[in-house]
């Protein structure tokens, strides 16, 4: 495939994905009310129409045929009206639409990983047919639409090969125009299709022949070799439209042809226009259709949106630069030989730098919320699984989301949601109890509640998935631990904290059974890993008897942070300012010892462990005198320590690198050390990372 | 800053054309008492004028690392790393960036001699072969002397 052909099968690919997004919300969100509105019936039609247009002409057959067919079952439900179904009806409806998402999505999956398509989607097709003649009942006996050749199926080639000369049939119009396309060009029908697309938009109101050209590819042997027919009712709009010819590309020729009156024969133009939609009868077909089509068929015209979409490596690389930008920033400013200048021009020379650094921190920023999207695209997933849990176990369960336009880096956003994912099932299996009766005598509401709630703080994510279920017994819990012998201490050392922290432990599930969902004890500790792996962390509480609640805390970003420059040796470390409470010195009096002389300092009531640093990591200072080095108070989401350091050096924005893949085996990221940066003056400082650090020093003894 | 010297266009089109045959574009260097060369493929560039930055818990022949442009580059003392004695730094001495299957690292080498060619039909294996951390073949040239080879995969997996 050349470079253009990918780029549009990933425009492809990002279409039906948000495509097929829309419509599960869509799904969602009518089966709550347990109905269509009628104006999503229409979207529906419409992203179906369009998915159908856009697989063809990929030539993805499969794709196209099950969209084709749903889109004949949506006209038909749009032209009746939805509140003609029963609830019987609406109810096998909405599960038929699920499964075809899902259809539809595995083929789009499969066009991803560049796999083959299936082939043979008539079984899937024919059920949606059945349940089409189901709801048209016996009343409309009209016949069957043939099966779809979308794909190119073999059932009715052009075997009407009219002659050129051969009007289509249509009374009303007045007057043909008569379109030939450049020759060679490929994918005539299409392109024939988006040339009517965009003189629809002009407002021309036109028929046009062979009607099906945007969803039958035979259609195009057809218009190479005959052309393609618009049919005008007015004579205005004819010569409006052969203005308009003169703009469109790829036209070789086209003439004016005035109607024949009256023409006999009232076969419909094509033999094989299956677009011929199912349930009106075949006569009207042709004379509706394109009437139809018009308005739903904004399929290839752009809808005017101030959007782009863009690679997401490009983004990389402009956050790439703009960290370039501020390094570099940095060691300009800092450069020792402006101490040379004379004040005048040294005070001339700041304040530009001043306003430099006005600008590289807007366009920081800039840079940053582009990468920003909202959770929603995350959230709006869970309401499907809840949806399907809902039907599998049983249990009547809502979801409610709160704060969905909460925005997250994209990286993030696609690191969390499976940790979600999976949480959000945890909760549905586990945690709301089995049956409403088990609620009620808990004296609680029989639907039970999910909550999926994402806050901003300054620069954190916080992301928070409540039930109001049973709870967990932390006694329960350590009874599990036990039997799994992943318990690491006494079971009386526990707090009640610990214990529930070991549900995220490997090999750990609360369910006996595995279900379908969970309960494979490779959850929670996945989970763990993939939200740290962003930075974040898991901690969860819960009430025995009143739900458990996970929350998930993620940096707003990865890449540029705050940081504090101190000295131990000759080494410069980075903290995390997010992680710095308070920086004080102490005196030797100050320090108590516990048993094994670890040294501890009290602050504000609360005693907090001291970690030298420089005993940590092995590196030779002159500064071991308490007096003589600082004590920097840092704290994470759960633990509270003093890190010892020979100095402070000052506040620095810095760009977080990673370190070299070469590095990998020693698992530094283990010990404290969660990247490094470059310094103004080209020097490396390492950065450390503080919720390891405490884990490395503190918790090993 | 750092002056460095970049192995001009000319080699790599002329190496590209050797890939078939068996002749080889070499990168000769001193290292303590030996001479090593390593294939031109992987040579990115020579630099020398650097500041390292130790990294604290990883074993002394990773001497730190260095910011190449915005690049940081671990660097290994190739002496230490072969169980001898820490390179002595000297007005020759010079890091060696090599690019080993997508693995960025610099070499600290006493002293970087020329480029030649080697016929990889005339390397020998060293008789010792089991008790080489890091060599993997050696080579008489015409004037009598003898250049070992690096084995660039063990170069580029770091161990403890």
């Amino acid at each position: 495939m050349d470079n253009g052909m990918e780029g549009m099968l990933d425009t492809y690919l990002f279409e039906t994905n948000s495509l097929l997004d829309q419509l599960d919300e869509m799904l969602v969100k009518d089966e709550k009310i347990g109905d269509f509105s009628s104006d999503d019936v229409n979207e529906i039609f419409r992203i179906m129409h369009t998915i159908k247009g856009s697989s063809a002409m990929m030539e993805f057959g499969s794709l196209a045929s099950i969209a084709h067919h749903i889109e004949d079952l949506f006209f038909y439900i749009r032209d009746k009206g939805i509140d003609s179904l029963d609830p019987d009806h609406k109810k096998e409806l909405f599960n038929l639409m699920f499964r075809s998402e899902d259809c539809l999505r595995g083929q789009v999956e499969k066009v991803e990983n560049g796999e083959a398509l299936d082939t043979d989607m008539d079984s899937f097709a024919s059920e949606i047919n059945q349940f089409l003649k189901k709801i048209s009942g016996a009343a409309s006996d009209e016949p069957e639409t043939a099966p779809s050749d979308a794909g190119g199926g073999p059932s009715s080639a052009p075997d009407s090969l009219t002659p050129a000369t051969n009007l289509p049939d249509d009374e009303k119009a007045i007057c043909y125009l008569h379109v030939f396309l450049d020759e060679g060009i490929g994918m005539e029908n299409l392109r024939a299709f988006m040339i009517i697309n965009s003189l629809k938009e002009c407002d021309v109101d036109f028929r046009h022949y062979p009607s099906d050209m945007d969803s039958n590819p035979d259609t195009c042997a057809v218009i190479i070799e005959e052309g393609f027919y618009l049919a005008f009712e007015d004579g205005d709009m004819a010569a409006k439209a052969e203005d308009l010819m003169k703009s469109q590309g790829h036209i070789r020729s086209y003439e004016l042809i005035m109607a024949p009156q009256p023409e006999p024969e009232p076969e419909a133009p094509k033999a094989s226009a299956p677009e011929a939609p199912a349930g009106a009868a075949p006569a009207p077909a042709p004379e509706r259709k394109p009437k139809e089509t018009p308005q739903k068929a904004p399929a290839g015209a752009p809808v005017k949106q101030n959007l782009i979409s863009v690679n997401l490596t490009k983004l990389n690389d402009l956050m790439d630069i703009v960290g370039e930008i501020v390094i570099t920033e940095s060691m300009v400013t800092s450069c020792p030989e402006l101490d040379q200048l004379n004040r005048d021009s040294y005070d001339n020379f700041m304040k530009s730098a001043r306003q430099l650094r006005k600008l590289t921190d807007d366009l920081q920023d800039l840079a940053m919320s582009l990468r920003m999207v909202p959770i929603s695209g995350v959230f709006q997933k869970m309401n499907r699984i809840v949806r399907d849990m809902k039907q599998k176990l049983g249990k009547d369960v809502r979801l409610t989301l709160i704060g969905e336009d909460t925005e997250v880096d994209k990286t993030i956003v696609d690191s969390i949601q499976d940790p979600i994912m999976h949480m959000v099932r945890n909760s549905m299996d586990h945690g709301i109890e089995d049956t409403a009766e088990e609620r009620i005598a808990a004296g609680k509401n029989p639907q039970g509640e999910i909550v999926l709630s994402a806050t901003h703080t300054s620069n954190e994510v916080i992301i928070s998935i409540a039930d109001d279920g049973k709870g967990m017994n932390p006694d329960k819990l350590l009874a599990k631990a036990r039997e799994k012998g992943i318990l690491v201490k006494p079971e009386s050392e526990y707090t009640k904290k610990e214990a529930l922290g070991l549900i995220m432990l490997p090999g750990f599930s609360t369910n006996q059974e595995v279900t379908e969902f969970s309960g494979r004890g490779v959850g929670m500790d996945v989970v763990k890993k993939n939200v740290e792996s962003v930075g974040g962390v898991v901690s969860l509480t819960s009430d025995e008897g009143r739900g458990t609640t996970f929350s998930i805390k993620i940096p707003l970003t990865l890449s540029i942070m705050d940081g504090m420059k101190v000295t131990v040796g000759r080494s410069i470390f980075t903290i995390p300012i997010a992680n710095i409470r308070q920086s004080f010195k102490i005196t030797a009096e100050e320090i108590i010892y516990d048993e094994n002389g670890n040294e501890m300092v009290e602050r504000i009531g609360g005693f907090y462990p001291i970690v030298r640093l420089h005993q940590f990591y092995g590196i030779e200072t002159e500064v071991l005198n308490p007096e003589e080095g600082i004590l920097i108070w840092v704290e994470t989401s759960d633990h509270s320590f003093c890190l010892f350091v020979d100095d402070l050096i000052g506040e620095q924005q810095v760009v977080v690198k990673p370190f070299p893949a070469f590095l990998n085996c020693f698992e530094l990221k283990n010990y404290g050390i969660g990247g490094c940066t470059i310094l103004g003056d080209g020097n490396i400082s390492i950065i450390l990372d503080i919720p390891s650090l405490h884990t490395a020093t503190l918790e090993g003894f | 800053m750092a002056e460095q010297t970049t192995l001009n266009e000319e080699f790599l089109d002329t190496l590209e054309a050797e890939e078939a045959s068996t002749i080889e574009r070499c990168l000769t260097f001193k290292a303590g008492d030996l001479i090593l060369y390593i294939s031109t493929r992987h040579v990115i560039e020579i630099i020398n004028n650097y500041s390292i930055t130790n990294l604290p818990l990883v074993p002394p022949y990773i001497k730190g690392i260095i910011n190449l442009r915005g690049q940081v580059l671990p660097v290994v003392d190739i002496q230490m790393r072969m169980g001898k004695a820490e390179a002595e730094c000297g007005s020759d001495t010079c890091i060696i960036v090599l690019d080993i299957d997508s693995v960025s690292l610099g070499i600290i080498v006493d002293s970087v001699r020329q480029v030649i060619d080697i016929d990889l039909q005339d390397v020998r294996p060293i008789p010792l072969k089991r008790q080489q951390k890091l060599l993997d073949g050696m080579v008489t040239m015409e004037d009598g002397s003898v250049f070992m080879s690096v084995d660039c995969q063990a170069l580029a997996k770091a161990q403890y």
